[in-house]
């Protein structure tokens, strides 16, 4: 037979199927499964690229480089030769002068066109309503950061004299992208005229220049760049990608992100437990059609000719349809959460994310469904006389392994670790294995209860005795729905939990660097007196790490690895008697009182790992003007990065830094009404500057506000698909039911009578489901929140709910679902049999 | 005289949980193209299963049967598909039609199964000479039990079969009904020159055929000709 005769017929077959509604919950399930993963793809991609044009914007660049040397012609015209626009701009230290007042500044030296992200902030007055500047300083002016102003005591249109050349400052910067470099970010800013650098005559052959090379382009032309640059770098050399370059928001998003995937994973999965028994019932309904074919000349070959184009056709149809819906559901997303701070225009839906998620729609299709599909050519063409003919069982290997293969892929695309996923997979069938077996040893106790309850009841509790084998997977599938119902609800309380905690209300929002130490009781006392409550005071001595275990740090590291920038800078260390609050030491002992004075450090985990040292491996620090110092790991610890507190990689027992030049830093929690006092503080101690976090936190903490709006999306898509397995079970076996039914009211059965017997099936196996959902909610919740979302494991008493509640959801979804029994005429019901 | 249908010695059983059990024992007899045979007995004497035998829908535990000369003991399952495909139409008791599709498709099936270009003019055609010209598009579930039957009896003919086997074609049907469904089959049988293998009940429909094959628990106890 042709294939376009195949083809004529099946689509045929597939159009009759879907207008008696044979597929309706099929194509439901499966426009669910793509819309949750379109969804939430397309949601986080295009959040993730916003991120990124965004760090784009406080890079100035795409691609940053930057050098204490000039670099190579060649690689600035190389390139050029692949399309990248590149601009290059200076920064150094260097001292300015107003009358009598010198001040040391960070001097930012830029030309035309800078920069290639975003622009520059500028305001007419100190703390004035800030606005994108047209273009950059001319030559002549100056434009600084308001704390100059103060620390110099001059005012807008004065001219102050930096080197050789008088500039005039014409504006306040508000915000000019950041090359990264520390210094710079400590001393008061100021930007000039690439044109005025030469007379100014300031740059002298020692000088401490930081060369900035930006990039910017397109993505694939970065990266082969990026590629082609990297093995040529020097170790001072430091090449910054935007995506390294994210904000400090990172952590809370990425949870998030990794929270959303989880949950549509949800979703998917379930709606494949939907599919896989739509597809059973509808292999079932099948097998008449299948035998007829046989029976008129149809060989096995053709049979599935018939039957798999219907199946890749509806896969499509249900998957494009599921990807409208994930289109649409996420730009109603982004309409929620359009106070989100995201500044940049939002990069348009992606298309790998849309095509990943039709290939979600297809493997969840095949995987689940493909076993029974395969079944109809098995179908004997004798069934036509005797229809009791089924075609053999299923294999059992290829119905699961299948499946399990399926979730593999699934499961693997969001978590990106395929031994975890294997490993949790096999883990779940093991468990579900036995809790199969655990339901099999419940059903089997319910059934004594049979003698203690009224006719309708015991016969109710007894069909489910009747098809052990049914019943158990019921549970199963019921089980899993509302397990993965509980596991969002869960994950979504303990994590705004755990947010909330971190940034509590009063999270420090003010950092002050730069305090002397002969200032610091004075300060301690002046906050004290505003009744501001700081974390603790640390000292800072600059130093930069040289060498580990007598190796220069060079031949350490790779090029173009910084370790979070912290290998190729100076570095801020510190010492402290106690491990700061939100460390954990992972390894090694904190010292003792008697190793005060001792060469020992505390070492941060990770920037240990990308060093390749542990406890007891020597590092070798410089501090400038021929100060070095040998000192030994003596523990590991964890930092809490985005805590808000001051954070360090290096920390030194109390006195063996004792002889070092150092400054003091802290943060505190000001509120809006203590501004006055946060300006009183830069008069008292004109020396501190004071940097205000308060913006970005309210950005943190809006962004995690609206995520959890999010997160409430994803519960929608779970909760639907939860809505869909239910039905699909109820339909599988609504057939025999109406049959039973109708006999039974011959019989004289009332309809109350066989309504009750319907309520008591249902709600046990309710009341089954929601147990097994209990124990595995609780197993799957401890794996998660130990491996995926680093929270403490908790017991969670309140999932007791789940019986009852899976008793009234799946009685009453069972009650409602096989109301036609009692509402067809029996007559009716036995005629069309 | 040409033997279109050959049983020889055939015999087939079940394994059963209780033993086994025997639903045919030493089947033989032969049918001679064109000629009407009429397979009658009690209820479980093995005549459906001897159908589905002859028709190459199951394969006999011993024996062998051959049809339009090929021997269907050695065919696999989709040579005898082919086969059927080619040689063989089928009536069911139960009509067998497929709920999706209309009078028209379920006639045009067989012939689009074996590739025919011509299947909407054929079946267009065969449900005019059964008198349902009118009804071409409707569903099974829209037509009377007679009528789904003569359906079925265009979709049997409609692909010129050496042989039409029936399994009880009048069994789900009223006595009148039954009666003009009995006529149509053999005024079809006739222009077709088919070979007609029926089982049935039915005493009148059995006394119209050429042989009729008597069986009792398995095997045939008597073999009557028409006078």
């Amino acid at each position: 037979m042709a294939v376009k005769r195949h083809l004529a017929l099946a689509l045929r077959l597939l159009w009759r199927d879907f207008r008696a509604g044979e597929l309706h919950m099929l194509l439901a399930a499966l426009v669910i499964a793509v819309g949750a993963s379109s969804a939430i793809s397309l949601f986080t991609d295009r959040l993730q690229r916003a991120m990124t044009e965004q760090s784009a914007e406080l890079m100035g660049a795409d691609l940053l480089l930057r050098a204490p040397r000039p670099v190579s012609e060649h690689w600035l015209m190389q390139a050029e030769q692949w399309g990248l626009q590149q601009q290059e701009a200076l920064e150094f230290p260097s001292m300015v002068r107003f009358g009598e007042g010198l001040q040391l500044s960070g001097i930012k030296v830029v030309a035309a066109g800078y920069p290639l992200r975003g622009s520059l902030r500028i305001s007419d007055e100190a703390y004035g309503a800030e606005r994108a500047a047209d273009g950059i300083p001319p030559s002549g002016e100056a434009w600084v950061e308001a704390r100059l102003l103060a620390l110099l005591g001059v005012a807008i249109g004065e001219r102050i004299t930096l080197g050789e050349i008088e500039l005039q400052i014409s504006q306040i910067v508000a915000f000019a992208p950041s090359g990264g470099d520390n210094f710079a970010a400590l001393a008061p800013r100021l930007l000039v005229n690439r044109a005025d650098l030469e007379r100014a005559g300031i740059l002298g052959a020692g000088s401490r220049v930081s060369y900035q090379y930006l990039f910017a382009g397109e993505p694939a032309a970065l990266q082969r760049y990026q590629g082609w640059l990297k093995p040529q770098l020097e170790a001072s050399h430091r090449l910054v990608d935007v995506r390294e370059a994210r904000p400090n928001v990172g952590a809370a998003l990425e949870r998030a992100e990794r929270y959303l995937g989880l949950g549509s994973l949800a979703a998917v999965l379930l709606a494949g437990v939907a599919i896989a028994m739509a597809a059973r019932r509808y292999s079932e309904r099948h097998l008449d059609v299948s035998a007829m074919l046989r029976c008129l000349g149809a060989a096995q070959r053709d049979i599935l000719m018939l039957y798999l184009p219907q199946w890749l056709l509806l896969g499509l149809l249900g998957s494009t349809l599921g990807l409208v819906v994930g289109a649409l559901a996420q730009v109603g997303l982004f309409a929620l959460l359009h106070e989100l701070l995201l500044p940049v225009r939002l990069p348009s839906p992606g298309v790998a994310p849309a095509l990943l998620s039709l290939l979600t729609g297809m493997v969840v299709l095949l995987g689940f469904a493909l076993p029974p599909i395969l079944r109809l050519r098995e179908v004997s063409a004798l069934r036509v006389l005797r229809r009791e003919l089924s075609p053999l069982p299923l294999r059992a290997w290829l119905v699961y392994g299948l499946a399990l293969a399926a979730m593999s892929l699934l499961i693997t695309r969001h978590t990106g670790e395929p031994m975890l996923t294997l490993g949790v997979l096999f883990g779940t069938s093991f468990a579900l294995a036995l809790l199969g077996l655990f339901a099999w040893f419940l059903l089997r106790l319910s059934r004594h209860m049979r003698q203690r309850v009224g006719m309708a009841w015991a016969y109710g509790l007894g069909q489910l005795w009747r098809r052990p084998l049914a019943s158990v997977m019921q549970i199963l599938a019921f089980g899993l729905t509302l397990t993965a119902m509980a596991l969002v609800v869960l994950l979504r309380n303990d994590l705004l939990d755990s947010w909330l905690q971190q940034l509590p209300a009063q999270a420090p929002n003010h950092f002050v660097v730069n305090i002397l130490p002969d200032e610091l009781s004075r300060f301690a006392d002046f906050l004290q007196a505003g009744q501001i409550d700081n974390s603790q005071l640390y000292p800072l001595v600059r130093g930069r790490l040289s060498g580990v275990n007598g190796r220069m740090l060079a031949d350490v590291i790779k090029p173009g690895d910084n370790a979070g920038g912290a290998l190729n800078r100076e570095l801020n260390l510190t010492w402290s008697a106690d491990l700061p609050i939100d460390n954990t030491l992972l390894s090694g002992t904190w010292w003792r009182e008697e190793d005060r004075a001792q060469p020992l450090i505390s070492l941060e985990a990770k920037l240990a790992e990308r060093l390749g040292v542990g406890l007891g491996d020597v590092l070798h620090f410089n501090f400038g003007a021929g100060d070095e110092l040998d000192v030994r790991v003596a523990s590991l610890r964890t930092v809490q990065w985005d805590s808000l507190r001051p954070n360090f990689f290096v920390i030194f027992p109390p006195e063996t830094l004792a002889n070092f030049p150092s400054t003091w830093m802290t943060s505190f929690y000001a509120s809006a009404a203590q501004a006055p006092l946060m300006a009183q503080m830069v008069r008292e101690f004109p020396a501190v500057t004071v940097i205000d976090l308060g913006q970005i936190l309210a950005q943190v903490r809006q962004i995690m506000g609206q995520v959890s709006l999010a997160v409430e999306y994803v519960l929608i898509f779970v909760l639907l698909a939860g809505f869909v397995v239910l039905y699909t079970a109820l339909q599988t076996s609504l057939g025999e039911r109406l049959h039973e039914g109708a006999l039974l009211r011959t019989l004289g059965a009332s309809r109350q009578q066989l309504r009750s017997a319907h309520l008591a099936e249902f709600a046990m196996l309710g009341l089954l489901a929601g147990l097994f959902a209990l124990i595995a909610t609780e197993c799957i919740a401890w794996l998660l929140y130990v491996r995926v979302f680093n929270l403490p494991p908790a017991l969670h008493w309140e999932l007791g709910l789940l019986l009852p509640l899976g008793a009234l959801l799946i009685g009453l979804a069972g009650y409602w679902g096989t109301r036609k029994v009692v509402q067809q005429s029996p007559l009716r019901v036995l005629q069309s049999l | 005289m040409t033997m279109i249908v050959t049983a020889e010695l055939v015999g087939k059983q079940v394994e059963m949980a209780a033993g086994r059990l025997i639903i045919l024992e030493e089947v033989s007899f032969a049918v001679v193209q064109g000629e009407a045979l009429a397979i009658v007995g009690a209820s479980g004497s093995g005549k459906s299963t001897l159908l589905g035998l002859l028709a190459g829908l199951d394969l006999p535990s011993s024996g062998r049967i051959t049809l339009a000369g090929e021997d269907l003991t050695a065919l696999d399952e989709d040579g005898r598909a082919r086969l059927r495909g080619e040689k063989v139409g089928f009536v069911f008791q139960n009509f067998q039609l497929l709920d999706g599709l209309t009078a028209l498709e379920n006639v045009m099936l067989p012939l689009e199964l074996s590739g025919r270009a011509d299947a909407r003019a054929q079946a267009e055609a065969l449900l005019q000479r059964v008198g349902l010209g009118a009804r071409l598009t409707h569903y099974p579930k829209q037509l009377s039990g007679g009528e789904q039957q003569r359906v079925a009896m265009a979709r049997a003919f409609v692909t010129r079969p050496a042989v039409l086997f029936a399994d009880e074609p009048t069994g789900n049907l009223d006595t009148r009904t039954g009666a003009l469904i009995i006529d149509l089959l053999f005024d079809l049988n006739k222009e077709h020159g088919t070979t007609l293998i029926l089982v049935t009940h039915d005493e009148r429909l059995a006394g119209l055929c050429d042989h009729r094959l008597r069986l009792e628990a398995g095997r045939i106890v008597a073999e009557e000709t028409q006078a």
